[in-house]
């Protein structure tokens, strides 16, 4: 059974995913989800591999339009508008929400040249404004103090923390009001973990946060609504507290304590 | 309820549990003792039971470091979770209601050698049976993880509730009527109100019990019928 998201809670929904169906080929990977993404909160989305979990993120920005024989059936709202609606700007849509990978991929340019390039794309403004730009980004992304004196040397030069801080900089130097995270953690140490949560959770102030990931404490500790995914249903979504505490499904309960056969 | 995929996660659970069944057991036969040796007056039994509480002290501290390392080590989620602190919380319950039955018992240290009638302790034995009683419940309900059983014995405890209000008036009345009474009267006061916290610690581990299974706290209010505070001064006009 697959249920369905409560979707009234007195808060802004961002993005409204509405009778969501994806199909790779013939094959069904997303039945019918309905959920929610309040504005200006981490909505986590956990699961075992293969639950469609980052599918469903790689629709919300239109990912899987890159690749022939995928498509998506349904409604994704975002301020209302149906962004799998057929004439959808793409462009527009990836600047309005950004996207953060399990590795991460600066491109082989400057460090600031990283953050430019996806300004350029959209705009054309002078060279101080872009320089306040990218310092506006960089200090957002909390790497600033680490290659303020550096700024020309390659973005390939970083730890891969500090990489994965330049990639989370380079997509909110655009100014999207959606920021995607797809196992942004799953590469790095603890110490460098610990700065991306401080991150996201510093994000939320102005930006809608959705989070893939495999680690349920992260999901615990960074989101404020989880949703758990199975078989390519939506299971349970709730207040994140809720889920981790006292979840409403047995399988999201044997999922989180880790009691899956 | 399914095993987890790692097989030392759930011997530690079971670890756990087990010495919240053995702290359960250490703790109804102090109870037991201790009444008994109250209404015998028998010191022998009185510092055995002072003796053998100094290991459910020390079993409570081995519990409570087993749920330590295990929300260090596994991070328990959900029901997971909720055992682990439920253990915490009962096993400091049952580590309370030992000290209780302790103190009763040095109260009969205490009586040795003075003037003693046991017709004064029959409504004292009365409370302890049953809280004896309530507190075996409890620990079958913990044990069976059954809410039922468990909201029962939180609903029951108004009963050892007035029974202490009573008893509170009837010890009254023994030393008005003969002030040589009053220094048993008193200790066996003491007594009754140990057994009434005994009570009161039974209840929270029904609470606890709630917890566990459901996930929700019990909220709604107990009703008190413990109303010595109330005898002798008049709450509104003091």
């Amino acid at each position: 059974m697959t249920m369905n998201a409560p979707t009234s809670r007195g808060m802004a929904e961002k993005i409204s995913i509405r009778n969501l169906k994806f199909f790779y080929g013939e094959n069904l990977a997303l039945k019918s989800i309905n959920l929610p993404l309040y504005e200006k909160k981490v909505t986590a989305f956990i699961g075992p591999s293969g639950c469609g979990k980052s599918t469903l993120l790689r629709v919300l920005n239109r990912m899987y339009d890159l690749y022939p024989k995928q498509r998506a059936e349904g409604e994704v709202l975002f301020d209302g508008g149906n962004i799998l609606a057929p004439g959808q700007d793409l462009n527009l849509l990836r600047a309005r929400v950004g996207m953060v990978f399990q590795k991460p991929t600066p491109f082989p340019m400057s460090i600031y040249d990283n953050i430019a390039f996806g300004i350029r794309l959209y705009e054309n403004i002078s060279r101080s404004e872009m320089d306040d730009r990218v310092e506006a980004a960089l200090t957002r992304g909390a790497l600033w103090n680490e290659v303020k004196d550096k700024l020309n040397s390659s973005g390939l030069s970083l730890s891969g923390g500090q990489q994965q801080r330049l990639c989370i900089a380079r997509s909110i130097a655009v100014r999207p009001e959606v920021v995607l995270f797809d196992e942004p953690c799953s590469a790095l140490d603890p110490i460098s973990t610990s700065k991306i949560e401080e991150l996201i959770d510093e994000l939320t102030a102005d930006y809608t946060i959705a989070i893939v990931t495999h680690n349920m404490q992260q999901a615990a500790r960074v989101s404020d609504y989880t949703a758990f995914m199975y078989l390519g249903e939506l299971i349970e979504f709730d207040e994140t507290s809720k889920i981790f505490t006292a979840p409403g499904d047995k399988r999201t309960q044997d999922y989180i304590t880790g009691r899956f056969g | 309820m399914s095993e987890h995929i790692v097989t030392r996660y759930d011997d530690e659970l079971k670890d756990v549990q087990r010495r919240i069944a053995e702290m359960g057991g250490m703790a109804e036969r102090l109870v037991d003792l201790s009444v008994q040796a109250l209404t015998k007056l028998d010191t022998v039994l009185a510092n055995s039971v002072i003796a053998d509480d100094r290991r459910l002290d020390q079993v409570q501290r081995e519990c409570e470091e087993l749920a330590i390392m295990i929300i260090a080590r596994r991070q328990p989620m959900a029901l997971d979770l909720r055992e682990v602190i439920g253990a915490m919380r009962i096993s400091n319950d049952l580590e309370r209601i030992g000290d209780l039955a302790k103190n009763n018992a040095k109260r009969v240290l205490a009586l040795e050698g003075q003037f003693q009638s046991k017709r004064f302790m029959t409504g004292v034995e009365h409370m302890a049976e049953l809280s004896l009683a309530q507190l075996k419940d409890v620990l079958d309900a913990y044990a069976t993880r059954d809410v039922d059983q468990a909201f029962e014995v939180w609903k029951r405890d108004a009963e050892i509730d007035s029974m202490y209000t009573s008893l509170f008036r009837e010890l009254l009345t023994y030393m008005m009527e003969d002030p040589r009474n009053i220094s048993l009267c008193t200790h066996l006061l003491f007594c009754a109100k140990n057994i009434e916290r005994i009570g009161d610690h039974t209840t929270n581990i029904a609470e606890t019990v709630h917890y566990v299974v459901t996930g929700e706290a019990l909220t709604q209010d107990r009703p008190k019928q413990d109303e010595s505070s109330l005898t002798t001064v008049s709450y509104e006009n003091s």
